[in-house]
């Protein structure tokens, strides 16, 4: 029997999560813990936690899961751990260990389907060479998947939201559009194409951009993911005390994202970033209106944007050169 | 008046639908837009607000309506040239090539010699002007192993488009093979080509 998973789900991927403005409210009344050892917590919004064992070492954790993004359980299963183990390279660390966090329904799905999900899982992690040892999985419709992800960290080069410094340009390591093109997809309108490209990006392991800003101390980085670009972008200028500009046209997109979103084609998670971040963020007057939309586009398993020192743009060229599509910003 | 009826769909639907029917209507003219989704509904005026569109909504047992009018032309439109540039940083080269005949760099202390090299290469990798083209022979060959100190530097330089050869039979003399993961294993026909042609050679 053949799978289609997109068939069960309203919001795929990233786009599934909480508003920004409502978990921001809920978030208010946990009192943070206070430990000398946690060096990284959700004050700065950061990607993952990050907690100092010794001098040498801080341990960095995160955990991730949404509902299926495409039909095929083996992909899905691959997106969702590269998008879980993401996070752990955002913050400058190596992915270790992992578990899986699955929800599936017991009945109606055939269980070929999850051990398909969870093979596409496994293979990705072994790739960003991330042993997974263990899991828990709850009966649920639909299916939900991701990892939660340990990785290691020196304590003195850990790369937060707060890193960002006046004057610092911005490289993103992946093309947006993934949410366009996932609404386009169960509207049946994207072309097929556009589908394998965004499913490509999704898979892409942010392992060697996450090395090359290692390799060049770069202090502030954080990837794009459920808030869409100008989401994360505000996290960052709020964590560095800096305030972001970018210019929408240089800003690299799937295909044809552009008239999709032309066409109307603007999933409800865009409306829902907008809203969270419109009251500090300022549009220039002649921004076109789509181009806006898709800043606010909520992106899966996206790429790394990192604040780069003006002088060492030396670094876009080597990300190019590495693989991945990359551009400054 | 045209009904544009989204009732039970999700969205983007209803707003695709509200947009292609902006298109199709005249200026001046108004069509209804229907949708059952609150959701739904508030994106669809959030954006007829964002794009100057007039209209009026009201709700019936949540069947949300509104009267859409158009005033403006097209929606906006922009540059599609423009949208699509992008920067790609260009590395100058130089028309010299360098030879490194040793691991080390000068005479004297092997240890000495050994940091001197790293540093040298280094030092090439962060030159304004890069050599086209970099030879390795003799026991230059070892700074292309995989756990060279200037590994990444090297492969850093293949990047930034340095072309690096490496002496074969050098490599098979130290018996490299298994260790060499970069640059072109080259002969000394080549090799004296390529130092024979180039503008200059710097040997460290």
């Amino acid at each position: 029997m053949k799978v289609d998973l997109l068939k069960l789900v309203e919001y795929g991927g990233c786009s599934a999560k909480i508003p920004a403005k409502q978990l921001e409210e809920i978030l208010k009344f946990l009192p943070l813990p206070s430990d000398p050892n946690i060096l990284v917590d959700i004050d700065t919004h950061d990607d993952a936690g990050v907690y100092r064992i010794s001098d040498e070492l801080a341990l960095v954790l995160t955990t991730d899961f949404f509902p299926p993004v495409c039909s095929d359980p083996y992909e899905f299963g691959q997106i969702a751990a590269a998008n879980s183990i993401s996070d752990v390279y955002a913050m400058g660390g190596d992915p270790v260990l992992a578990l899986n966090i699955v929800m599936f329904p017991a009945k109606g799905l055939p269980l070929e389907a999850y051990a398909e999900m969870l093979k596409g899982g496994f293979d990705k992690a072994t790739e960003a060479g991330v042993r997974i040892i263990g899991g828990h999985t709850i009966d649920d419709t639909p299916p939900k998947y991701g990892l939660a992800v340990v990785g290691f960290v020196h304590p003195e080069k850990i790369m937060t939201n707060a890193g960002a410094r006046p004057g610092d340009k911005l490289i993103l390591t992946k093309p947006l559009g993934t949410g366009v093109i996932m609404a386009a997809q169960r509207m049946g309108i994207a072309d097929q194409s556009d589908i394998e490209e965004a499913k490509r990006q999704m898979k892409l392991l942010n392992k060697t951009g996450a090395e090359v800003m290692k390799r060049h101390g770069i202090k502030g980085a954080t990837d794009i993911t459920g808030f869409g670009l100008a989401g994360h972008l505000l996290k960052m200028a709020r964590a560095s005390k800096v305030s972001i500009n970018i210019s929408m046209k240089k800003v690299p997109l799937i295909g044809k994202t552009y008239s999709l979103v032309d066409d109307g084609c603007i999933p409800g998670a865009s409306f829902r970033n907008l809203e969270y971040c419109e009251n500090d963020t300022s549009f220039s007057p002649d921004l076109d209106y789509n181009l806006k939309m898709i800043a606010f586009d909520a992106q899966t398993s996206g790429g790394l944007l990192m604040s780069v020192p003006a002088d060492r743009l030396m670094l876009l060229f080597l990300i190019c050169t590495a693989g991945l599509s990359s551009f400054g910003l | 008046m045209k009904i544009v009826d989204t009732k039970g769909q999700l969205c983007p639907a209803p707003l695709i639908a509200t947009k292609r029917a902006l298109k199709e209507t005249l200026l001046g003219e108004s069509f209804i837009v229907l949708t059952d989704n609150q959701t739904s509904f508030t994106n669809v005026s959030r954006f007829l607000k964002d794009n100057n569109t007039p209209f009026t909504a009201t709700e019936n047992d949540s069947i949300w309506t509104l009267k859409v009018t158009k005033t403006t032309g097209e929606l906006s439109k922009p540059n599609v040239e423009e949208f699509c540039e992008v920067e790609v940083p260009h590395f100058q080269k130089g028309d010299f090539v360098i030879a490194i005949s040793s691991d080390r760099m000068g005479e004297g202390d092997a240890e000495l010699g050994t940091l001197l090299m790293m540093n040298f290469i280094k030092a090439v990798h962060d030159l304004d002007i890069l050599p086209s083209k970099m030879v390795f022979y003799n026991s230059g060959v070892f700074l292309g192993r995989k756990e060279s100190s200037v590994i990444e530097q090297l492969k850093d330089l293949e990047r930034m488009g340095v072309t690096l050869f490496l002496c074969g039979t050098c490599i098979n003399h130290y018996s490299l093979k298994e260790e060499i993961t970069i640059g072109n294993v080259s002969n000394m026909f080549e090799i004296a080509q390529i130092m024979s042609s180039a503008g200059k050679v710097v040997k460290p």
